[in-house]
């Protein structure tokens, strides 16, 4: 895992400093274009104060020696360190995937299992289409017209994952039903994308299982339908759910960053992209390395997770040479 | 005349009792403050005010009198809008009169200008910062000493606008509260620089300050602090901290209405009123109204919407033309008015044909005043005019607008009618006769007129409006097309010359007044869009860019140096009409349209705001000049429309 | 007890029990290809959707012919006009497809354009007619549509968007752009995953080793900085038609890993395989075992593979168009077209703005249907 991060870390600096010019010129460039005064030989002054002017290599090397030691760079957006400007970002940005994944897998187990066992029904065929239809549409689109439904229909407040009254203040019962309020629609943008593949991995496995001799035997035998199904086939089939939480983790996260832009939500989705425009480097490195870290974290607890619950993989190797 | 011994006998203690309660003038404030007062956490009004405060003359400006509380919402797109309270708030030495945009003293208890290069500020005596310490003329004595002229705060000297020929002014400190700034040669730009919406802030709090500076801290709590806020020196943690117009530090003591209370990194921003505020109402009520001001940040593509669902009280930044409708139908649903302030941009979209274009072919045929004024002839402006703003914006040249004192017709108009005809007979004039199969017309050198406009990418205005341009150019025999690019991007291809054409806002302020400072109608900047060399040229005193040789050019140049160097009126009213005059045959720049409208939400239950204005950037600052300090609440119920 | 038999009486022919019906002959004889074919027929969704797809593709050639506006004619008397229906009876009478004339009129309190139907106008649709000229191609110069509106008349039947275009005849230019850039993009992203994907099956051992870490990076990656700094490096001094082929290769260069790991499991399992070993044997290079033995068992796998792949190049592209970063207008695509259509004045005001997004779902769904066909056909085990 460690190599990964590693060369995480260096494709993360590049891609920051792939586009031409520097934080310094954006900066520049937006100034003059407001109108507001500019005196570019101050601005030019800082540049040797961020660093900037140094070879890349030397930057790199001082942004991963300072991660390391928990400093995780200047942001110059914010002139502030960036720990203090991600603040609860972090947080909701693990809850809003979560959620997304639990809504996920309550979505495609009951319709994967359904599609399995009615095979080429009118149900079938209808559910996997509404699934289908989540993951056609594009989501900056479906984000939008939810927004303006939940305002005409429920009054939710446009935006945002809560009412502006509760932000910045402590927990309470009614800043968490605003919350739930609000976090349906990001949910449901972001998840319908994920659940079609779901549906189609879990209906795929189960109809491979429920052709399968011991299955056949066991109805054979006289075991109630429902109970076999879910007894054996099931926990045979329960392997996509959890190894694929490393395959969605990249496109939820992904997924939900352009999402939480068009709703705004306080997630690192729009403060990584307004980041990367204006090539906030450390800001948007450690957003990118907090990211990624978070993929590939999780894609290595849904391998044990995985091994711990398919006593196959753990006995048996790997089914390939 | 019986009484007049009898009157005369007792004047003195009528005179005295007048005086005593003149001073004695009860002023009062806001009822959050005055539980403060008596839990003794805060001095008493009269205390905290300036003994002399700035008292608004409502009549003269249109307002009334309002009650103290409630709080305006507004929507901002990013952090940095932080810095839009320091525009809003306006709290400046000098300001601008919403109506005439003279200049008057606001933080100043006056000011006076000789020869136009000598400036004698007075401070209020008694003029507090927001953390209850006098503000004096040690505070700018420590601006121009220790942070101005410091090497290590400052390594490239003062700001530009103190320069005057290559001289600094000579700064004296007269007493406590009289200072003054004396020039060899006028400094026009001063006082405007003072009052805009930007400013220039020639004072910091002294008091504040002295713990980053080394020359007033001792060094080893100097490098504490550097480490503590992970600077590289004490310089850079200095200039960090005294940004009086960012509002990025909530320890700056500050001199505005509101002051912010939150981290720069919160999705809401909140600012408090300020104890200390030097304005009151003609009751002697302590401004502001309202107790505080919220910014909320959102993204903006989202802030009409949210808007139209009554998310705020006071909007216009962020806002557009074509919003309009939207806006008016949330209406129906929550309690706000739209309303429409003009824009006062000379044009609100303008083509800049780049003078110093690298492609020599392509520098000659722009160079030509012909083929300038031909592209103008040939641009349908009442068709965007109706496309686009639905008929309400006015078409015309990049210049100045009908309310303002030099405006003459022939300004806006002059090579600015659609004549198809008198187009294409100018081109054929220059020589461009022959045409390609598609009847586009050749270059000297064979190649077609393909002309590539590029633009900064951001907003489908400028995509909608090129396609219009388009189709009616192609009817004098040249292509376009348009080419979106990033903003830096944009701007240094046509620094560098690599650009033909560019497409962008036109002069920040079409109300010219004889006062106002020319340098965006000469060749002064690299950031004209039409001539950036010439301009990188004089911002550089010739040792970059490219020096001007046309003729014209050099007159313009000539007239605006004239401009700088004198005070008398008439003679500054004249420069303008010839430097307009020059513009309106030269055609530097071809406008398209101007006075588009703003929309602008505001509460139903907020007062004070103006039906109709002037949304400007600068002059202006946007709500600045309006005073948002003045606005509030009516209680619900009370609204009227 | 003996059971009654019966002896068939015609002379026997000891080779009868050899030869095949005609059924089992061209079953048994078929190809691979054939096989999978008529498998495929049995679907009846994959069908559709290929057929779905195929009409998408052929209507990419011949954009010009079916839409009734040219791609750049505007109408600046007919703006945000909604879409017009088609009615066949007026009065009771048959008078053909028509459409009603529209009345405009903007109202001044809310700068709202209000179109109404005016009954007394009847404008015939006419077929085969002469319209706005076009370029065919860009080259080829024609005014000939498949339907355009009556002579003085109008036929909007999306409506018009804000500079007065006809959004169905936009719809149709997109899709020229928005249907090859995924095809180019899985191409590319094609030839990469075969390469990657081949030389790490068969050769194994660190070539397996380095191409797996470097899978897994790129899959650990959020698209979405990717993409976006990738896009932000192209450089802008690129003619339209550059950007686009950029664009499709920026897509292409992140999508191939799924198909890498698919060919090299593949590979490890069947390169043990006796056929493989022969070929090695006999001296074939590497490169011609892959190729020419190992890749054609599993071509229909690769197929179906790439089929599903597009739907998220086609929706990658109208990402990165919201952002800003992909094409942008004067260029047309589906993309552009949503990006225009992102904003609430849309959603509230202008809801015919959006119907862009059917032909994006209705090519995504068709895509995975048509993949999940070809993949079902494929597979020899069911």
């Amino acid at each position: 895992m460690i190599p990964t991060l590693v060369a995480i870390s260096v494709i993360t600096f590049v891609i920051i400093q792939l586009p031409p010019g520097d934080y310094l010129s954006t900066y520049i460039a937006e100034l003059q274009s407001q109108g507001e005064n500019v005196d570019i030989e101050k601005i030019e002054a800082l540049r040797a104060q961020y660093g900037l002017d140094r070879p890349m290599i030397e930057q790199y090397g001082l942004w991963v020696l300072g991660m390391l030691q928990g400093d995780f760079g200047f942001s110059f957006e914010y002139q502030l360190p960036v720990s203090e400007v991600v603040g609860d970002r972090l947080f909701l940005t693990l809850v809003l995937n979560f959620a997304t994944i639990i809504f996920i897998w309550i979505i495609a187990f009951p319709i994967g299992i359904y599609s399995a066992t009615h095979q080429y029904s009118l149900g079938d065929y209808g559910l996997t289409f509404i699934g289908f239809i989540g993951l056609a549409t594009p989501n900056f689109l479906l984000a939008l017209v939810l927004l303006y439904l939940a305002n005409v229909w429920f009054g939710t407040s446009i935006g945002g994952l809560m009412d502006p009254e509760y932000i910045g203040q402590p927990w309470s019962t009614n800043k968490i039903i605003s919350v739930i309020e609000h976090l349906w629609v990001p949910v449901v943008v972001i998840g319908t994308s994920g659940t079609a593949g779901m549906i189609r991995r879990l209906r795929a496995n189960m109809l491979d299982e429920l052709q399968k001799q011991y299955f056949v035997t066991a109805k054979a035998k006289g075991l109630h339908p429902l109970r076999a199904l879910l007894k054996y086939p099931l926990r045979a089939s329960l392997n996509p759910f959890i190894a694929d939480i490393g395959n969605m983790l990249p496109q939820i996260v992904s997924g939900s960053a352009i999402v939480s832009m068009v709703l705004s939500l306080p997630t690192t989705g729009p403060m990584l992209i307004s980041a990367l425009q204006s090539q906030d480097m450390y800001l948007a490195g450690s957003f990118l390395i907090f990211l990624a870290l978070l993929t590939v974290v999780g894609m290595f607890l849904s391998d044990i997770a995985l091994a711990y619950l398919d006593p196959r993989i753990r006995l048996g190797g790997s089914a390939e040479k | 005349m019986k009484y007049r011994n009898t009157f005369l006998m007792f004047a003195p203690v009528f005179l005295m009792f007048f005086s005593i309660a003149g001073n004695a003038f009860a002023y009062s404030e806001a009822p959050s403050l005055a539980k403060k007062v008596a839990a003794g956490k805060l001095p008493p009004v009269d205390e905290r005010l300036p003994i002399n405060p700035r008292k608004l003359n409502f009549k003269n400006l249109g307002l009334k009198i309002g009650k103290y509380g409630g709080s305006i919402r507004m929507l901002m797109a990013r952090a940095k809008d932080a810095r839009q309270m320091s525009v809003y708030g306006y709290s400046r030495l000098v300001g601008y009169h919403p109506k005439t945009f003279e200049l008057e003293a606001d933080i100043l208890e006056s000011f006076e200008v000789k020869e136009g290069r000598k400036f004698t500020f007075e401070l209020r005596r008694g003029h507090k910062w927001s953390d209850g310490q006098p503000l004096t003329s040690e505070d700018f004595r420590y601006w121009w000493e220790d942070v101005a002229n410091n090497k290590e705060l400052s390594p490239v000297g003062p700001p530009k606008i103190m320069t005057i020929n290559d001289e600094l002014p000579i700064f004296e400190v007269i007493n406590r509260y009289k200072f003054r700034y004396t020039w060899k040669r006028p400094n026009p730009d001063f006082l405007p620089r003072l009052a805009s919406a930007s400013p220039l802030y020639i004072y910091r709090p002294a008091h504040y300050m002295r713990q980053f500076h080394e020359k007033y801290t001792d060094q080893d709590v100097l490098k504490k602090a550097v480490k503590k806020y992970k600077q590289r020196n004490w310089a850079a943690l200095h200039n960090k901290m005294d940004n009086l117009y960012r509002n990025d530090n909530v320890d700056l003591p500050v001199l505005q209405p509101w002051v912010s209370i939150s981290k720069p990194s919160a999705s809401r921003l909140i600012f408090k009123r300020n104890p200390f505020f030097h304005r009151v109402d003609p009751e002697g009520k302590q401004l502001p109204y309202t107790d505080s001001f919220i910014f909320t940040i959102a993204n903006n593509k989202l802030i009409p919407a949210k808007t139209g669902t009554g998310e705020v009280d006071l909007q216009a930044r962020y806002l557009r033309f074509d919003d309009y409708t939207f806006l008016k139908k949330g209406e129906e649903r929550s309690p706000y008015s739209t309303r429409l302030w003009k824009t006062a941009k000379g044009a609100h979209l303008a083509l800049f044909p780049n003078l110093n274009v690298n492609n020599p072919i392509l520098r000659k045929l722009i160079r030509d005043v012909r083929f300038r004024r031909a592209l103008s002839l040939s641009v349908h402006r009442h068709e965007i005019n109706q496309v686009i703003y639905y008929g309400l914006a006015i078409g015309g040249n990049n210049s100045v607008l009908p309310e303002s004192p030099l405006y003459r017709p022939t300004y806006r108009n002059k090579w600015a009618n659609f004549d198809l005809q008198k187009a294409n007979q100018l081109l054929d004039e220059i020589g461009l006769v022959q045409r390609d199969s598609s009847g586009i017309r050749l270059m000297p050198d064979g190649s077609p007129l393909h002309l590539i406009i590029e633009t900064a990418g951001e907003s489908t205005e400028q995509t909608d409006v090129l396609e219009l341009v388009r189709d009616s150019w192609l009817k004098i025999g040249i292509k376009i097309f348009s080419k979106p690019s990033q903003r830096n991007v944009f701007r240094n291809r046509i620094f560098s010359g690599e650009t033909a054409m560019s497409i962008w806002s036109g002069i920040e302020n079409g109300l010219i007044t004889a006062n106002s400072s020319p340098a965006e109608f000469v060749p002064t900047s690299q950031q004209s869009l039409q001539w950036p060399k010439w301009g990188q040229y004089y911002e550089t005193n010739g040792k970059a860019g490219e020096r001007p040789t046309e003729e014209h050019i050099i007159h313009l140049l000539e007239l605006y140096q004239r401009w700088k160097n004198t005070a008398a009126q008439k003679e500054k009213s004249e420069i303008w009409e010839k430097i307009l005059k020059i513009h309106s045959d030269q055609i530097y720049s071809i406008g398209l349209v101007a006075a588009v409208l703003q929309p602008v939400v505001v509460s139903r239950r907020l007062k004070n705001v103006p039906l109709s204005a002037i949304y400007n950037w600068s002059p202006g600052a946007h709500f600045g000049i309006y005073k948002p300090d003045t606005f509030w609440f009516a209680a619900a119920g009370e609204e009227r429309k | 007890m003996t059971t009654k038999h019966f002896v068939n009486k015609a002379p026997f022919d000891p080779n009868a029990t050899e030869k095949l019906t005609p059924e089992q002959e061209r079953y048994y004889m078929a190809t691979q290809w054939q096989l999978m074919w008529w498998k495929l027929k049995r679907h009846r969704l994959a069908m559709i959707s290929g057929a779905v797809l195929a009409l998408m593709y052929f209507s990419v050639i011949i954009s010009e012919f079916l839409a009734p506006y040219a791609l750049t004619t505007r109408n600046t008397d007919f703006i945000y006009a909604p879409p017009q229906t088609i009615n066949f009876f007026h009065d009771g009478e048959f008078q053909g497809p028509f459409v009603y004339g529209l009345k405009y009129q903007l109202n001044m309190t809310n700068l709202k354009r209000e179109y109404q139907e005016d009954k007394q106008s009847i404008q015939k649709i006419r077929f085969f007619c002469k319209s706005d000229p076009y370029k065919f191609w860009g080259h080829v110069a024609s005014s000939t549509h498949l339907f355009c509106p009556s002579a003085t008349g109008t036929l909007f039947l999306l409506g018009t968007d804000r500079l007065g275009r006809d959004v169905l005849s936009r719809i149709i230019y997109g899709t020229r752009i928005s249907l090859t850039v995924g095809l180019l993009g899985i191409i590319f992203s094609f030839i990469i995953g075969i390469t990657i994907g081949g030389l790490a099956g068969y050769f194994g051992g660190w070539v397996d080793n380095l191409s797996q870490r470097a899978i897994e990076i790129i899959r650990s990656f959020p698209e979405l900085p990717l993409w976006m700094a990738l896009s932000a490096s192209l450089p802008v001094t690129w003619s339209p038609i550059l950007i686009y082929f950029g664009i499709t290769i920026i897509l292409g260069m992140l999508d191939w890993t799924g198909l890498a790991r698919a060919v090299r499991s593949k590979l490890l399992s069947l390169r043990e395989e006796d056929f493989a070993l022969a070929a090695q044997l006999m001296g074939a290079k590497p490169q011609r075992i892959i190729v020419r033995h190992l890749l054609p068992s599993f071509t229909s796998h690769l197929i179906a593979s790439a089929t599903l792949s597009i739907p998220s190049m086609i929706l990658g592209e109208t990402a990165l168009s919201f952002l800003g970063l992909g094409l942008r207008p004067p260029i047309t695509s589906w993309g552009v077209l949503l990006t225009e259509a992102q904003n609430m004045n849309a959603v509230e005001l202008y809801p015919w703005i959006m119907t862009p997004v059917i032909p994006v779902i209705i090519v995504v769904l068709a895509f995975n249907f048509f993949g999940d066909g070809l993949r079902d056909a494929a597979d020899p085990y069911r």
